[in-house]
């Protein structure tokens, strides 16, 4: 029992030291743009093959969100997917523990 | 840790589905055993792949400068394995290249590779080294969950770094860039991620011992001192 609320208290300075984190990193790192790492990595095989970005072209065509305000809907219809899995089965259990 | 369309040579795209379609294909198989065996099992796979589809839309500020994703693997890989897991994965990675035109269709064979097959499979080693000593259970799942979030990302670092090697130095030199950029700045993000998926692992063993126990996750005896502290 000593232990009970443990990984909720670890859980909560984690997110607390990662959020610490961020803020020091983005008040000193001067110029960071906080993209995402798979545009770096795309910029990084530019420069690695001396082609520009805009010589490589999707070998099979694909659909792309027509602005950022899409993006970002889509990947919160995501996570939104996610959090209706997730929340339905613990409904369905913790009814199944109240039932039992 | 997505591999853009079209930034991946025609070549380096075929091999990484060769590798990709086995496990896949292992991974239906198990899928089908487990539901023909266990009905019970579904929510529990509900539950984990419902992780990955959350974390993996997460895209997270790290220390480099850089915001990044993690991969929400590490509780599908403990509860059902590596192979379950890169089909979960699939599903993930094919609306992301469909919708999100984050990977695509030609790279999806290398990401799911890196976040389906290659970092799931050092978790379930990991798992499988820790399962059966006297380590706590939810230190297990929090590194089973921290290392298949890193791997996932030094497998993508590597797959760059065998198609692009650098002028100098050749793969080694490119793998260490690569890692600069995918790897460093997942280390904070894995940690988290392996802190919040063993709290839900938690209330998991506090709802659903039964099925753990079934699935052989764990043994009883985990199992009960595990409910014994909660």
């Amino acid at each position: 029992m000593a232990y009970k609320y443990t990984l909720e208290i670890l859980t909560v300075i984690a997110i607390g030291a990662f959020c610490a984190l961020f803020l020091y990193t983005s008040a000193t790192m001067n110029g960071a743009e906080f993209a995402g790492s798979d545009n770096v990595g795309s910029g990084l095989i530019g420069e690695l093959s001396n082609t520009p970005l805009e010589n490589f072209q999707p070998i099979i065509p694909q659909w792309e969100p027509p602005s950022t305000e899409i993006e970002s809907c889509l990947f919160a219809l995501q996570a939104a997917f996610g959090g209706i899995l997730v929340g339905g089965v613990f409904g369905y259990w913790i009814g199944q523990t109240k039932k039992a | 840790m997505h591999i853009m369309e079209g930034f991946l040579p025609l070549h380096w795209c075929i091999v990484w589905w060769i590798v990709a379609i086995p496990c896949l294909i292992l991974g239906m198989y198990q899928l089908k055993k487990v539901l023909a065996t266990d009905r019970e099992a579904l929510p529990l796979l509900g539950v984990t792949g419902g992780f990955i589809f959350i974390l993996s839309s997460l895209k997270l500020p790290s220390v480099t400068g850089s915001c990044s994703h993690p991969t929400g693997t590490g509780l599908s890989t403990i509860s059902f394995g590596p192979w379950i897991t890169a089909v979960v994965c699939a599903i993930v990675l094919l609306f992301q290249s469909m919708f999100l035109a984050h990977g695509g269709l030609s790279v999806l064979g290398a990401n799911i590779v890196s976040m389906g097959v290659v970092g799931p499979v050092v978790g379930y080693m990991i798992y499988r080294l820790l399962r059966d000593t006297s380590v706590n259970i939810y230190i297990t799942v929090f590194l089973v969950t921290a290392f298949a979030d890193l791997f996932t990302y030094v497998m993508t670092s590597l797959e760059l770094a065998l198609a692009y090697p650098a002028e100098t130095g050749g793969i080694g030199s490119s793998f260490i860039l690569f890692m600069g950029i995918f790897a460093i700045t997942q280390i904070p993000l894995a940690i988290v991620e392996g802190i919040v998926l063993a709290l839900v692992f938690k209330y998991i063993v506090a709802l659903k011992p039964d099925i753990l126990i079934r699935l052989k996750i764990f043994s009883e005896k985990q199992i009960n001192a595990a409910r014994s502290d909660n």
